[in-house]
């Protein structure tokens, strides 16, 4: 699944701006962001008691089935551990799960660790384990992977330390999610005695991970304590305990990075990269596994013709979207997913393959005589925006002027703030909306994850784009085990989606990452979502 | 921000007859208000004409955007730079006028003509019907104006209208109060008593004499919660309960600019701000200086 509500977090987070101040009329068309992504930062060099973190919002709950946002993530990573685990690097290795088994592509056999504790002491078991996975996936506790289970026809004890998973069609990438946060595995007691308070900051949760919920002051600040009998020596933490700190302000949150109040944080402003390259710590990026794209969401109207779909795609400026909305902090996409999210595949043939699509240039005449072939000139589409962050009003204003440089009638619909997830999650507010700016990214290393969103039906296939080829494509695809063949047929979804526009890629944004003097040793990249990524932090001196 | 009840202006009700004087009259008795009276009445008018010329006086489109020309500094082609999608600034302040002064026209406008129409009817009718209206102007009193303006955006859908009609309905309240406490000082003064005894009818007496009376103190009340409900409908443009992008408004500017603040970027959120402080105070001395006016006539 793609995780787009998260995107409206991305977007809030990653504001952007340019220099400015200046006498000549060039504002920051002409800049080009300097930036890498990497997947480590310097080991730490030792042990650390206290570290302050910053999140931009405080999360509502700790309950992974509800962490599907950045701040509860970046939290819940380091306290509550899945059957697996997905590294910095994007591979996958066993966690909770010491092994699996795929008999039949129905059927799925995950064989448990021994020996591991809860933070309350008591010893995880396969019952644990399903009451954790019914949890994630019962529709009444409206978690936000529910849908990552819908092949999933019933979830079993069948010994101590063994579970399995029969399925009522083959689906390789619910055994991939479970390396992510839908694996999370909570303690059936605490879960049952906890009811609809679990994860919320008087009771909070209780599972394995490096750190436990020592302390959550509401509305200030949640610290974690190291976990001593933590299972994983090689992930024994380094800091004592972490606190993290929730500031809303970007400039505050800026001010106290660079202040070193806070030792560091993910997802910083991206008007605020500048300064924060001058202060004594260091600012890093990282890669996400997704996209900005411009998601159709109705067929209905003049979005319906695939010429118009492609015309629009001529016509916008993404390098230009780049620059103004983004501070030139990211690249022009070629397609809906970025190479990062075929970490199933070697890097470098990731790359050579993306590298080798064709580039989404803008062709603003091309999309004229595109508009008066399909005798759409003059009819209207209606674009969702939102004043949520200005990389999406930038880019919700540059198609807009794409759309009208061609013909089309625009109106741009204005959706408040805490109204814009809503979009994702409730099909009704979409009605009367051609078109909206939406991001995300993967929760595994499948590219599939990301294609497979688009088959007839499926839940974020927000236009109802329906195409029969793709979708056994797709379904050919989930009943792949091997990775290889799996890709393939991936490149071929790829093909279609491109082909067809069920979505208008826009362009890709790093990860960003700020340590100050005192620490090191986290990635930067999106594994940090489902990652114990604070085991690794440590002193940097 | 919360909602804060317009300050009621200090002052009385003027003599009856009216005093009838020619424009040239009035302008001078203005500028008798001191040099910031008149610097604060000269801005208004500016104002104004801004918001009825805008599109002659904007050099740009106001949402025309240039992204290769993103935060640009102040220069002979954009004197207040450029905002993030590369609008001119300049151009979207001076359409921001016409928002900016539209929806507290219509709130103080329509609170005004309400409030005295529910303060006139208290004051002259007394007994229950006074109970009744004040009773009901004091629970609307209970909803500060931004909640309820929050409110209706929740049911109507964010724009201009659902927070204007928000804010009528706030607003109606404090004027009809003031208005109905101005109408009973009026009520008391004897040319009154000698209209009834004339067997002038209750509705020719108010609207020829009472309401006619009592207007300048309302008048300067009302000059006084015009700044106020700009400012408010300007913070819920801000926070994106008002009017909407890619609209030119000077709240929905300041929310667009607070970005580009992190680095320093000043001017696409300094220029909609100075723009609503300046009106805000020229509001508010024009109002006092009116207030004042009508307190040294009533001495």
């Amino acid at each position: 699944m793609l995780r787009t509500a998260a995107i409206s977090a991305v977007v809030a987070l990653t504001a952007v701006g340019c220099s400015g101040g200046d006498n000549s009329d060039n504002g920051s068309g002409s800049s080009t962001a300097d930036f890498k992504t990497q997947v480590d930062t310097p080991a730490a060099k030792g042990p650390i008691d206290h570290v302050k973190w910053s999140l931009y919002a405080e999360p509502q709950s700790l309950d992974p089935a509800y962490a599907f946002d950045y701040p509860p993530s970046t939290v819940v990573s380091n306290v509550c551990e899945s059957l697996f685990r997905v590294n910095p690097d994007l591979k996958i290795t066993p966690a909770l799960a010491k092994s699996s088994a795929n008999p039949d592509p129905l059927t799925w056999v995950y064989t448990l660790r021994e020996g591991v504790k809860f933070h309350d002491g008591t010893t995880m078991t396969a019952d644990d384990v399903v009451a954790s996975l019914e949890h994630q996936r019962d529709p009444a506790v409206g978690g936000s992977y529910s849908t990552v289970f819908k092949n999933v026809d019933t979830i079993k004890a069948t010994a101590p330390l063994e579970v399995t998973i029969k399925l009522k069609r083959p689906d390789v990438l619910l055994n991939e999610e479970l390396a992510a946060t839908p694996g999370s595995i909570e303690s059936k007691a605490f879960l049952e005695k906890a009811g609809k308070d679990y994860g919320n900051p008087a009771v909070g949760v209780n599972c394995t991970g490096p750190f436990s919920l020592k302390e959550w002051k509401a509305g200030t600040s949640i610290t974690l304590k190291k976990n001593d009998a933590y299972w994983d020596s090689t992930l024994m933490p380094k800091a004592n305990e972490i606190e993290f700190v929730f500031i809303q302000d970007p400039a505050a949150r800026a001010n106290a990075l660079l202040t070193g109040d806070v030792d560091g944080g993910y997802l910083l402003p991206t008007t605020a990269y500048d300064k924060l390259k001058t202060g004594d710590g260091h600012l890093y990026f990282g890669d996400i596994t997704g996209s900005y794209s411009a998601a159709v969401t109705s067929l209905k109207g003049a979005l319906g013709d695939v010429r118009v779909r492609r015309a629009l795609s001529m016509a916008i400026d993404r390098q230009g979207i780049v620059q103004a909305g983004v501070n030139g902090y990211g690249t022009v996409s070629k397609a809906g997913a970025p190479p990062a999210a075929w970490a199933t595949t070697p890097a470098d043939q990731a790359k050579a393959k993306y590298d080798a699509l064709p580039p989404l240039v803008q062709d603003v005449e091309g999309a004229k005589n595109l508009i008066k072939e399909a005798g759409a000139g003059g009819k209207k589409i209606v674009i969702a925006t939102s004043p949520l962050a200005p990389e999406l009003t930038v880019s919700c204003n540059a198609i807009a002027d794409a759309a009208k440089a061609i013909g089309l009638q625009v109106e741009l619909k204005t959706i408040a703030p805490d109204a814009y997830t809503a979009l994702f999650t409730d099909p009704s507010q979409r009605d009367g909306i051609d078109l909206l700016v939406t991001s995300g990214y993967d929760l595994t290393p499948d590219p599939l994850e990301f294609y497979q969103t688009f088959q007839t039906g499926e839940f974020a296939n927000y236009g109802s784009w329906s195409n029969p080829e793709y979708d056994a494509i797709a379904q050919q695809a989930l009943g792949t085990n091997d990775p290889g063949t799996r890709a393939e047929l991936t490149y071929k979804l790829q093909e279609i989606t491109l082909r067809e526009m069920p979505g208008i890629p826009l362009w890709d944004s790093p990860l960003s990452l700020y340590l100050g003097k005192r620490v090191t040793g986290v990635t930067p990249n999106i594994t940090q979502m489902t990652y114990p990524w604070a085991a690794l932090l440590g002193s940097a001196s | 921000m919360t909602a804060a009840a317009p300050p009621l202006v200090q002052g009385g009700t003027p003599e009856s007859p009216r005093m009838r004087r020619g424009a040239p009259a009035r302008i001078r008795a203005l500028a008798a208000n001191g040099p910031l009276f008149t610097v604060a009445v000269v801005v208004l008018v500016l104002l104004v004409l801004t918001a009825i010329f805008a599109p002659l006086l904007a050099p740009y489109d106001p949402e025309q955007i240039n992204l290769k020309n993103s935060l640009a500094g102040s220069s002979p082609n954009h004197w207040l730079g450029t905002d993030q999608s590369g609008r001119d600034t300049f151009s979207r302040l001076l359409y921001g006028a016409r928002t900016g002064l539209l929806g507290p026209l219509l709130v103080v406008g329509v609170s005004t003509l309400l409030g005295i129409v529910m303060g006139v009817v208290a004051a002259w009718r007394g007994g229950w019907v006074d109970s009744l209206l004040s009773r009901s102007m004091d629970m609307l009193f209970a909803f500060p104006a931004m909640l309820l303006a929050m409110l209706c955006v929740a049911v109507y859908g964010a724009g201009l209208t659902a927070p204007v009609i928000a804010m009528m309905v706030a607003y109606t309240p404090y004027v009809g109060r003031f208005v109905r406490s101005v109408a009973r000082q009026e009520q008391s003064r004897p040319y009154i008593e000698a209209y009834k005894v004339q067997g002038w009818s209750a509705w020719s007496i108010c609207t020829k004499h009472l309401i006619p009376n009592i207007v300048p103190t309302v008048f300067a009340q009302a000059a006084i919660s015009f700044g106020y409900a700009l400012i408010e409908l300007a913070g819920l443009s801000y926070l994106g309960f008002g009017v909407q992008e890619p609209t030119a408004d000077w709240g929905v500017m300041v929310n667009a600019g607070q970005s580009p603040l992190v680095k320093d970027v000043m001017l696409p959120a300094f220029a909609p701000a100075t723009a609503i402080v300046i009106a805000v105070v020229a509001f508010g001395i024009v109002g006092e200086g009116l207030a004042d006016r009508v307190a040294k006539r009533e001495r």
